[in-house]
């Protein structure tokens, strides 16, 4: 067995709004380009599956150091991890993630959102984020908080109509997300409020 | 959850059932469909359906295609999330087997033990949006 490279270290994950990212420090050779494969397993492959791993081919012989394992990471169990290094001549043990990887884990933030007051229609407009996410919109007149509506938003392809305003009058908005896999929500995102026809629109 | 489940299946079930050159028989669906199951038995059904899926099937459907190998573990590691789920219900007695289920689940594993290992598991799996559309439409 040829002199082993040392294995990746640094390993570990970012995850953001159900996407995944592994990511490791590199491994540096004088003169030879170092190349990674990443494998995982999941706990059916633990408990299932004689704890067999899994090689993702989109990173395997790669020169980055980082890897989008989210179409693998694909259930609500925990997941082992793993990244080897390579220089063809010679290869490195696997570095594996110091503890499990679960997706209810990734941290939501606040949808983008643009709010609009269209004549008497308020309008939302939310940004697409992918199949598994849905939005809880508040929304109320100003100066009655204590009468908030809110809708339940799964479609994002087009704007939102929430109410029809009076004339007028200021309403404002805000919204979550929600993400039914893994039962969680991101926090709020900031207010924005609009005035309906019938006075000066403008953002407040 | 069951939508990833099915996403995952319908982007292998053209390769799968191409590989189950059985037409005739049927694993779930043969001599009585699903869905002649009684509501009250639905629990134990589902219940008893992923454990053979867990332990007959997924392990057993192992291809030279990675990109298979990747969806099959996708659908597994779902179905185990699910399962567990379903263990809690299992262990409050909320999920009691009666008769007809028990004969419909030994079936089950007599169409399976009818065929070698590696061709009942594929067929299962190729069956897998039977057992989808079956849940769906009891929910």
């Amino acid at each position: 067995e040829d002199a082993l490279l040392p294995s990746p270290q640094n390993i570990s994950i970012l995850s953001t709004n159900m996407r995944h990212f592994l990511t490791w420090s590199p491994v540096t050779i004088q003169g030879e380009t170092v190349r990674y494969s990443v494998e995982f397993q999941g706990e059916y492959e633990r408990e299932y599956a004689n704890e067999s791993w899994i090689p993702i081919c989109e990173c395997s012989l790669i020169t980055a150091t980082v890897c989008n394992i989210t179409e693998d990471i694909s259930a609500t169990v925990a997941y082992n991890l793993r990244v080897r290094a390579d220089t063809g001549a010679r290869r490195s043990q696997w570095g594996t993630l110091k503890g499990f990887f679960n997706r209810i884990t990734t941290s939501l933030t606040p949808p983008p959102m643009k709010v609009i007051a269209d004549g008497y229609h308020l309008l939302v407009e939310l940004k697409d984020m992918g199949p598994a996410f849905q939005f809880c919109v508040l929304y109320w007149k100003k100066g009655q908080e204590s009468r908030m509506h809110w809708k339940m938003v799964k479609d994002v392809s087009s704007t939102v109509h929430l109410d029809t305003m009076e004339a007028g009058h200021d309403y404002c908005v805000k919204a979550q997300t929600y993400v039914e896999t893994i039962n969680r929500s991101s926090s709020f995102s900031q207010t924005q409020c609009v005035r309906a026809q019938g006075g000066r629109s403008l953002r407040l | 959850s069951v939508t990833e489940i099915r996403s995952g299946f319908t982007a292998i079930k053209a390769n799968i059932q191409a590989r189950d050159p059985i037409r005739t028989l049927s694993i779930l669906s043969h001599p009585q469909s699903l869905h002649k199951v009684k509501s009250s038995d639905r629990c134990c059904i589902i219940h008893n359906l992923f454990n053979f899926y867990m332990d007959k099937v997924f392990k057993h459907c192992q291809t030279e295609d990675s990109y298979i190998n990747r969806k099959i573990s996708s659908i597994a590691n779902s179905f185990l999330s699910i399962k567990k789920k379903l263990e809690q219900c299992h262990n409050q007695n909320k999920c009691l087997c009666g008769q007809e289920s028990t004969e419909k689940f030994k079936q089950i594993l007599a169409n399976y033990e009818g065929l070698n290992i590696t061709s009942a598991a594929i067929k299962s799996l190729g069956e897998l949006d039977i057992l989808l559309d079956w849940m769906e439409k009891s929910r």
